[in-house]
């Protein structure tokens, strides 16, 4: 696996052990698996739609509608299982999936229709979703006691739990959707023709209509695909917060859009790690849970990602950019 | 008959764009009548109208070159935030009165410029596609913004600045003339200046531009630098009207100045698209939002329609343009044959 590892996730890695050092010196309280944990734990669902944006950012495009289209997947199954009684995990990760895909595909078909930039597309699908969600479904919040059981035992389960000097610590089940969507996609991306054909249409997209892929389809896939991730992920973070709300989620988008993107994903598409998404991703939660720690308060957050985002955005462009020249190539 | 029809088809988009906007303000006064077109209620959308003007004539600069400009509201808030910082006596300049608005105006369009240039650079300079590059200064520029205040608002701003956003000259907010007075030189540059030209070029190929010596570099900065200094005065402008300062105001804006310029017929793709367009657009904004409150809509209605008319526009200038292209074909089949 090390020799897998490229420059950029090598830098990332290094900025993440650098910082944990400097904030176990300022604070050794850090320093633990209940810290560990705690950023597993908290970081999960931005991981699992980072892993799906990943594969639509291979692809070429963007999208910013996936947190409207969790909220959409995650509020509707609830409201259903609360009206009908229904009180099973299954047909909560199943049905939030399936109207996941069908938002993805709406999403996919506007996009091949339109062959506009993917992210003013989706700008419009996000508050399309949204509002259609809020004014036609229902705007009502539902605290923990509404809420099937089911799903607080989901949020609740434990993997594996450790004795520590103040009770104990766990590691929550919200690692194994996580690592089950990196797996599925490690596999789809490297081992069908799909995953490669993702890849080509990212590089370019004529290049491989002519090798005899079907972007359209495609397309319909990579949204697809994304839809039923944040369809899951939806799942996993209302069972974590035992709380739903007609508002959240939806405007925290360009987080993830960050995560990633700092994990070394070429937004022009054709080029992206897995394990780059997500230390893109744990990068911002160790941010965000680590500044009080070393004496900031959160206010200084954006501060930092949006620092570390430029210096990368930076970095790989500049990259690019000398390689291109040397090749006399100009894109711009 | 005959040319009247050519001028419509001539400019299709801002011709439609007018017919609609026209509807739109006759169906208005059916629906609302005085409630709508009284002096006060005119007068408070001109009111309302630039700051939200200003951010959608930046983010149309950043569309005709083929980007986008997503951290035009980070960098008005935090303009803002470091103007208030100013006038409310935080960081004493050692003055008071006009001069002191002047002298805080003159270095929040500074800062503002500083924020494009630092834009512009990490663009041009290392290639950077401008949604990403600009999604980072965003993050950084509110970040800069959080630091300074904490989140919370920064008020008891001197008096005098707010008389500015309060100012009437023959009835009409002083900010509004402000609003027309750079819509008005952006037209003139656009239309008749080297780098106007430069701009379309650029924006519709380039590097077709490259290769006819226009500097893209220069250029790609200069329309980042317009861009700064534009949301920095729609920030400017916030400050007078609210009389606050906070990171935060006016997120909902980002969507409709992206609604507003490809209504007015900005292609996203860069290259196409006039300043009157994009006017027209804000004023049509205005109005329905003006309506959506009259109406009382929630807001998450507000948000169905915004998004909803996204893409209904989207769809519209595609059908228009396939029908351009029938159209020329045809033509050309017609030259064809004589």
């Amino acid at each position: 696996m090390r020799g897998k590892l490229d420059q950029f996730q090598k830098i990332l890695l290094g900025v993440i052990v650098l910082y944990s050092i400097f904030v176990t010196i300022k604070n050794p309280a850090f320093f633990s698996m209940e810290t560990l944990f705690d950023l597993i734990r908290t970081s999960s669902a931005s991981m699992i739609v980072a892993i799906g944006l990943l594969v639509v950012m291979i692809s070429g495009g963007i999208d910013v509608s996936f947190m409207a289209v969790a909220l959409f997947g995650s509020y509707t199954t609830i409201n259903l299982m609360i009206s009908l009684g229904i009180n099973s995990l299954v047909f909560a990760f199943g049905f939030s999936a399936l109207l996941g895909l069908l938002l993805g595909l709406v999403n996919a078909l506007l996009i091949n229709w339109l062959k506009l930039p993917t992210f003013i597309i989706t700008l419009g699908t996000q508050n399309l979703f949204h509002g259609i969600m809020t004014t036609f479904i229902s705007d009502k919040s539902f605290g923990a006691g509404v809420l099937p059981s089911c799903l607080h035992g989901f949020g609740q389960a434990v993997l594996l739990k450790l004795p520590t000097e103040n009770g104990s610590t766990a590691l929550t089940v919200s690692l194994i959707p996580v690592a089950l969507a990196g797996i599925l996609t490690w596999f789809l991306l490297y081992h069908t023709m799909i995953g490669r054909g993702i890849v080509a249409i990212g590089n370019d997209e004529e290049a491989a209509r002519r090798a005899g892929f079907r972007p359209f389809f495609l397309r319909l896939f990579v949204y697809g695909y994304f839809g039923i991730l944040s369809g899951v992920m939806g799942i996993v973070y209302t069972a974590q917060n035992n709380a739903l709300y007609p508002n959240k989620l939806v405007g925290d988008e360009l987080m993830v859009v960050a995560a990633v993107v700092i994990g070394g994903t070429k937004i022009t598409g054709g080029q992206g790690k897995i394990l780059g998404a997500v230390l893109g991703t744990a990068i911002i939660y160790l941010l965000n849970s680590t500044l009080i720690l070393i004496g900031l308060s959160s206010s200084w957050n954006n501060l930092f990602v949006g620092a570390i985002l430029v210096i990368s955005v930076a970095v790989t462009s500049y990259q690019e950019r000398i390689k291109n020249r040397n090749h006399l190539i100009f894109t711009e | 008959m005959q040319r009247i029809k050519t001028i419509v088809l001539e400019d299709l988009n801002i011709s439609i764009l007018t017919g609609v906007t026209l509807l739109i303000l006759l169906l208005c006064a059916f629906a609302f009548g005085n409630s709508m077109y009284s002096l006060k209620n005119i007068q408070s959308m001109a009111f309302q109208i630039p700051e939200f003007g200003f951010l959608a004539l930046a983010m149309m600069m950043s569309n005709l070159i083929g980007g986008i400009d997503l951290s035009i509201i980070a960098t008005a808030n935090t303009v803002a935030v470091f103007t208030a910082l100013l006038l409310n006596g935080s960081w004493p300049l050692g003055l008071d009165g006009w001069p002191l608005v002047i002298a805080a105006a003159i270095i929040g369009m500074l800062i503002s410029l500083l924020f494009g240039l630092f834009n512009g650079l990490l663009i041009a300079r290392t290639s950077a596609p401008p949604i990403i590059a600009t999604l980072g200064t965003m993050t950084l520029f509110q970040g800069i913004g959080m630091a300074l205040t904490g989140g919370s608002s920064v008020g008891n701003i001197i008096a005098e600045f707010a008389e500015l956003g309060k100012l009437k000259l023959l009835e009409i907010p002083f900010i509004f003339w402000l609003f027309l007075l750079a819509a008005g030189i952006l037209w003139f540059v656009l239309t008749y200046t080297a780098f106007g030209r430069s701009l379309y070029l650029y924006g519709g190929n380039s590097v077709a531009a490259r290769f006819s010596a226009i500097s893209n570099e220069r250029l790609c900065i200069s329309v980042f630098l317009i861009t700064g200094l534009l949301a920095g005065l729609s920030g400017l402008i916030i400050l007078s009207r609210v009389n606050s300062a906070k990171v935060g105001y006016g997120d909902s804006y980002l969507l409709q100045t992206m609604i507003v310029c490809v209504i007015g017929g900005i292609h996203p793709n860069g290259g196409i698209g006039k300043v009157q367009g994009v006017v027209i657009a804000v004023l049509l904004m205005r109005v329905m939002s003006s309506a959506f409150t009259i109406m009382s809509l929630s807001p998450y209605t507000k948000k169905l329609i915004w998004g909803f008319m996204l893409l209904l526009v989207l769809g519209l200038n595609y059908m228009v343009s396939v029908f351009y292209e029938a159209r020329k074909r045809k033509r050309e089949r017609k030259g064809e044959g004589v």
